[in-house]
């Protein structure tokens, strides 16, 4: 960091044109050769590596500013362009600054009046903040609808504008046959110049005498007229066209050379271009046109040395080389008097070098290659699009202290943790400041070396010598480590590091993590967190960065560790928690509300912080079926194992996804099946009350808690799915496949009544479309009765259907259509309709409507598809994917367009939601300024204030009685002065009859 | 034609006085322009508004039962 300047704070931009006395004065050098370096390696002098423009060669040193490589910026110098050119990037404006204003006066054309209302026009949308460009175009366009100049009373043209730097003016000249069209007309012949139908028009011959008498013309001007020796002037040319109903005119196109443009841009008088929205003390619109071209320094377009020795240069030095040499050839062709033909050629190959040198993906151009074919890149392509230099390098860059691999699970860390594999940990750093206290601690990591793990990688010593740590110099170097010495330090156990998974949709797809460091290789999670990160293990890589300072650490701890997360501001409630076999173990642990003896218990909570159960919930006992044997012996109900998680004084009732009521009273779970409307991600209530009654680190500690013991259980349980749990008795499918046949027969009922024309058709339906609605929904009957009669079968035990009914994954639908029937298959929420015609595949016959000809799968997963359903599945199931294809990739662009409209607003001291330029978005965040994750409610639960008084109350007060006198005591009267009262209303009372005076 | 201020989901616009205005910019220390904006041809606002004046706008909320907002007629 530069040390003497200090920070400045930019006020405001201003974007204008450069005047090319500027480009002149800041020009470091004139460019006059294209040759780069001469045969001993050396720079040419004037040449485009003049050692002036700067040094890329380290070592070298600057002949303009003095500085070496790296801290001298370069210097600009110049070309001077032996001809005007056009700049591309200004081609609509200067187009619009043609037809605006006037081709001889070159005054915009526009009355006072007309133009002061554009001035103040323009003042009223630059306060509004809105788009300039829409009153300018509006000021051009009423300037152009003019014919003649208002000032000076000129016929103006239409400008004619041929991409991308060509510019026409469309005038009206004598035709080139005017003497053959006027000799036709005199001769009552058809013109064939402008009658279209010869045969049709009628003319009367008019000698030249009658014409002379009419037009006022002598004969003898009207006989050279004819012989082509005398070119009649405007007037003359209108007196013989009206005389002979002909028109003597033809529209030439006529080309304005940039030297052109530019001597009239030249006469634009300044308080014009105000009108225009340009700011004339720092913009001349002759300054659209070049004359000087600034030369980038040599640091903006390096040549590198090849392995073979070889220079190769930079795209941008390869295209000056190109506009240098035809400048060049344009001057020599000039001075030695080549003819007009050629000088344009050359002027339009300059302009062509000139364009693509800015801009080399312009419609219309060629764009500028390089010898291998590949395009080059120029001035425009560095900045635009995702790789360039605002998106690519500005907005988003490679970092350093960061790393990338595979994730994987690790049900033994916290969720606040990350299992950080011992190569990424050593190889990334954190600074650690010697004193005495440390000194020890940095010393052992020196000694370590780079290797060994919680060594060192550098050191640096007061004097700013950063030395690296090397296994031979370890041992050494740890011994002259002293307070005051920086050792950057392996990660260790404890260390803050920020963790990413892309894309990052939401807030919580950045958290930071403690590390631990682990062998191997992968980056290890809590599978709690899968659900912020939206990650899976099936091969996700994540990001891990490492913070470089103090400030950075503490703010991560405080504000981005992942306990602090827990409640999404997306919808105000927990986004971590249980997820998947948590939620199937908790289910098997509360559900039938198992015993446990204390071998059992114990295990179960051998991982959580509990060491001590409490009193059992009762004895075993012979008679008892379930607890089959051991007699006398103490149980605990997996509910009261359960509780143990549970904060003391925890009071909550709701019903759990299985349907029945969840009854906690002070921190105890009396009824009810904890599954995942209890404890899972996306709205558990457990983990959402815990989190906003008591504290993010007790819900931290829950969820942990709750993953151990629900891992705990389901492997006490045992738990194992396979295709016989889904598959259901014969009578069971016998039922399923009468159904389904019952269905089948319907549709034919519906179909024989629609081949009849007796089928009712639906309000606002077609008797088609009755039809396909009817035979859907009869089909989608078929499928839900089969699911009915499937889930009958199933036992309570089955772990399909325990999963299905504690939210673990999966639902009953999955599994009806693995046991019953798959059902109907849609393409564009319609039965598959598509193939032939009249037919969807050739096994059926033409315009047959039955349910299996169009797409309706009466088998089941397990029983497997026949051919032509498996088509029809596979036909929708390809629909799936390519929405979920589309979806993601519109999504993206929808949230990178909604992050721009949105980053910059900031909710204000005063509440309101404003942008940077002060506009208030929202008079009140949220219309109600308060954050969705500390309050939360929805249309059916509302904010319960009583509740939340009532608990604030509660811990307020010891005791009823201390609260009783709080809540009873009244305002007590003071009493610090006689005017009290009047201070309350306002008014002074009885002045000067009360107050006693001074003295 | 439909008169759309009589529709349920059309909140209530109002014109605002040039007291009660200046009121409304103090407390926010703001110039009228940096409010939203609403256009002139908006078939909400009330007859007779004019570019530059202010409407409020009173409309249910789902967070709040009431939330105000005032916006600048333009164009």
């Amino acid at each position: 960091m530069s040390t003497d300047q200090s920070p400045k704070e930019i006020g405001s931009l201003s974007f204008g044109l450069m005047n090319p006395e500027e480009y002149r004065e800041m020009s470091a050098t004139k460019v006059i050769t294209a040759d780069t370096y001469d045969d001993d390696g050396f720079p040419i002098d004037m040449g485009l590596m003049d050692p002036r423009l700067g040094v890329i060669d380290p070592g070298l040193e600057c002949k303009t500013c003095g500085k070496h490589s790296g801290s001298c910026n370069g210097h600009f110098g110049h070309i001077e362009l032996a001809a005007p050119v056009i700049h591309v990037g200004f081609s609509k404006l200067i187009r619009r600054l043609l037809r605006g204003t006037c081709r001889e006066c070159s005054r915009l054309c526009l009355t006072e009046d007309e133009a002061s209302e554009f001035r103040s026009q323009l003042e009223r949308t630059r306060q509004l903040g809105e788009d300039l460009n829409d009153v300018t175009k509006s000021a051009i366009r009423q300037a152009r609808k003019q014919d003649r100049c208002p000032h000076c009373g000129e016929e103006q043209f239409d400008i004619q504008h041929e991409k991308p730097t060509t510019y026409y003016e469309v005038q009206d000249v004598l035709h080139s046959e005017y003497s053959e069209m006027v000799a036709a007309a005199m001769e009552g012949r058809p013109v064939p110049q402008m009658d279209e139908d010869p045969e049709s028009t009628e003319r009367e011959p008019m000698p030249p005498q009658d014409l002379s008498e009419e037009t006022g013309i002598e004969v003898s001007r009207i006989n050279e007229i004819l012989s082509g020796e005398f070119r009649p002037k405007e007037d003359m040319r209108k007196r013989i066209e009206t005389a002979l109903d002909i028109d003597l005119t033809e529209e030439d196109m006529n080309k304005l050379m940039a030297s052109d443009i530019r001597d009239w841009f030249e006469d634009i008088p300044d308080e014009d271009i105000e009108t225009l929205g340009i700011d004339p003390a720092k913009s001349r619109p002759e300054w659209i046109i070049l004359t000087v071209l600034p030369v980038p320094p040599v640091t903006a377009r390096p040549s590198i040395t090849l392995d073979n020795g070889q220079r190769s240069e930079d795209d941008l030095t390869h295209k000056l080389v190109d506009i240098i040499r035809i400048n060049q050839r344009f001057m020599e062709n000039r001075e030695a008097g080549a003819p007009q033909l050629i000088i344009e050629d050359l002027w339009e190959l300059l302009q062509y070098h000139v364009t693509t040198f800015m801009d080399n993906e312009i419609s219309g151009t060629p764009p500028a290659r390089h010898r291998s074919g590949r395009p080059l890149k120029t001035l425009s392509q560095r900045l635009k699009g995702k790789e360039g230099r605002f998106r690519g390098s500005l907005s988003g860059k490679r970092v350093n202290f960061s790393a990338r691999t595979v994730i994987s699970p690790d049900p033994t860390l916290s969720l606040n943790e990350v299992g950080v594999p011992e190569r990424v940990a050593s190889e990334m750093t954190q600074t650690m400041n010697v004193n005495e206290r440390n000194l020890d601690d940095a010393r052992r990591y020196v000694a370590n070396g780079p290797e060994g793990h919680p060594g060192a990688n550098y050191v640096r010593r007061p004097d700013g010598r950063r030395l690296k740590v090397t296994e031979k110099n370890c041992e050494e170097l740890a011994e002259k480590v002293e307070p005051g010495w920086e050792v950057a330090r392996h990660l260790i156990d404890g260390d803050i590091v920020i963790f990413n998974r892309q894309p990052s949709l939401h807030r919580m797809s950045i958290m930071a993590h403690e590390v631990v460091v682990m062998p191997y290789k992968t980056f290890r999670l809590n599978t709690t967190v899968c659900p912020p990160y939206n990650a899976d293990f099936d091969g996700d890589e994540m990001n891990m960065h490492a913070l470089q300072n103090e400030e950075a650490r503490a703010e991560a701890r405080v504000l981005m560790r992942v306990q602090e997360q827990i409640l999404s501001p997306r919808f105000g409630e927990n986004i971590i928690g249980a997820i998947q076999d948590h939620i199937s173990g908790t289910y098997l642990l509360t559900h039938e509300n198992p015993r446990f003896n204390e071998t059992q218990a114990l295990d179960l909570l051998r991982a959580t912080a509990i060491d001590e159960l409490p009193a059992p919930d009762g004895e075993l006992s012979k008679t008892s079926q379930a607890d089959g044997g051991a007699d006398g012996e103490p149980y605990w109900t997996g509910r009261t194992v359960f509780s143990e998680l549970l904060p003391d004084g925890l009071e909550l009732e709701f019903t759990s996804s299985a349907g029945d009521t969840v009854l906690i009273e002070d921190g105890q779970l009396t009824e009810g099946t904890i599954d995942e409307d209890a404890v899972g991600a996306f709205g558990g209530e457990i983990v959402d009350t815990i989190c906003k009654l008591h504290s993010n680190t007790r819900a931290r500690q829950f969820v942990n808690e709750v993953a151990t013991l629900a891992m705990r259980s389901i492997m006490h349980f045992g738990f194992s799915i396979a295709i016989d749990d889904e598959s259901i008795e014969p009578e069971a499918e016998a039922q399923i496949d009468e159904a389904v046949e019952n269905a089948e027969e319907r549709v034919q009922e519906l179909i024989s009544t629609y081949d009849a024309g007796e089928l009712e058709s639906l309000p606002g339906r077609t008797v088609d479309e009755t039809l396909e609605m009817k035979i859907m929904q009869t089909l989608g009957q078929a499928r839900d009765s089969a699911g009915d009669i499937a889930e009958e079968y199933f036992q309570d035990d089955n772990p399909a259907v325990i999963m299905a009914r504690s939210g673990a994954r999966g639902s009953m639908l999955n599994l009806t259509q693995m046991a019953g029937c798959v059902g109907q298959q849609a393409v564009r929420g319609e039965r598959i309709n598509r193939g032939y015609e009249g037919r969807t595949l050739s096994h059926y016959l033409p315009d047959d409507l039955s349910a299996d000809a169009h797409g309706f799968v009466e088998n089941s997963y397990r029983s497997g598809l026949t051919p032509r359903e498996f088509f029809f599945h596979a036909m929708g199931g390809r629909e799936g994917l390519v929405d979920t294809a589309v979806r993601t990739s519109k999504s993206g662009y929808l949230q990178r367009r909604l992050i721009n409209a949105l980053s910059e607003l900031e909710t204000q001291y005063d509440g309101t939601v404003r942008d940077t330029s002060d506009n208030i978005v929202q008079f009140e965040f949220g219309e109600d300024s308060t954050s969705p994750v500390e309050v939360s409610s929805d249309a059916d639960n509302d904010i319960d204030v009583e509740a939340i008084t009532e608990r604030v109350l509660d811990e307020e007060f010891a005791d009823e009685s201390e609260k009783a006198e709080f809540l009873s005591r009244e305002a007590v009267e003071t009493n610090i002065s006689e005017h009290q009262d009047s201070w309350k209303t306002g008014r002074t009372a009885g002045v000067g009859t009360e107050v006693e005076s001074d003295d | 034609m439909v008169d759309v201020t009589d529709h349920e989901l059309v909140p209530e616009h109002e014109i605002l006085d040039e007291e009660v205005l200046e009121e409304v910019l103090g407390e926010y220390d703001i110039d009228r322009t940096d409010l939203p904006k609403i256009k002139r041809l908006d078939p909400a606002i009330p007859d007779g508004a004019e570019v530059g004046d202010v409407v409020k706008v009173t409309r249910d909320s789902r967070t709040t039962d009431r939330a105000v907002v005032y916006r600048l007629v333009v164009e």
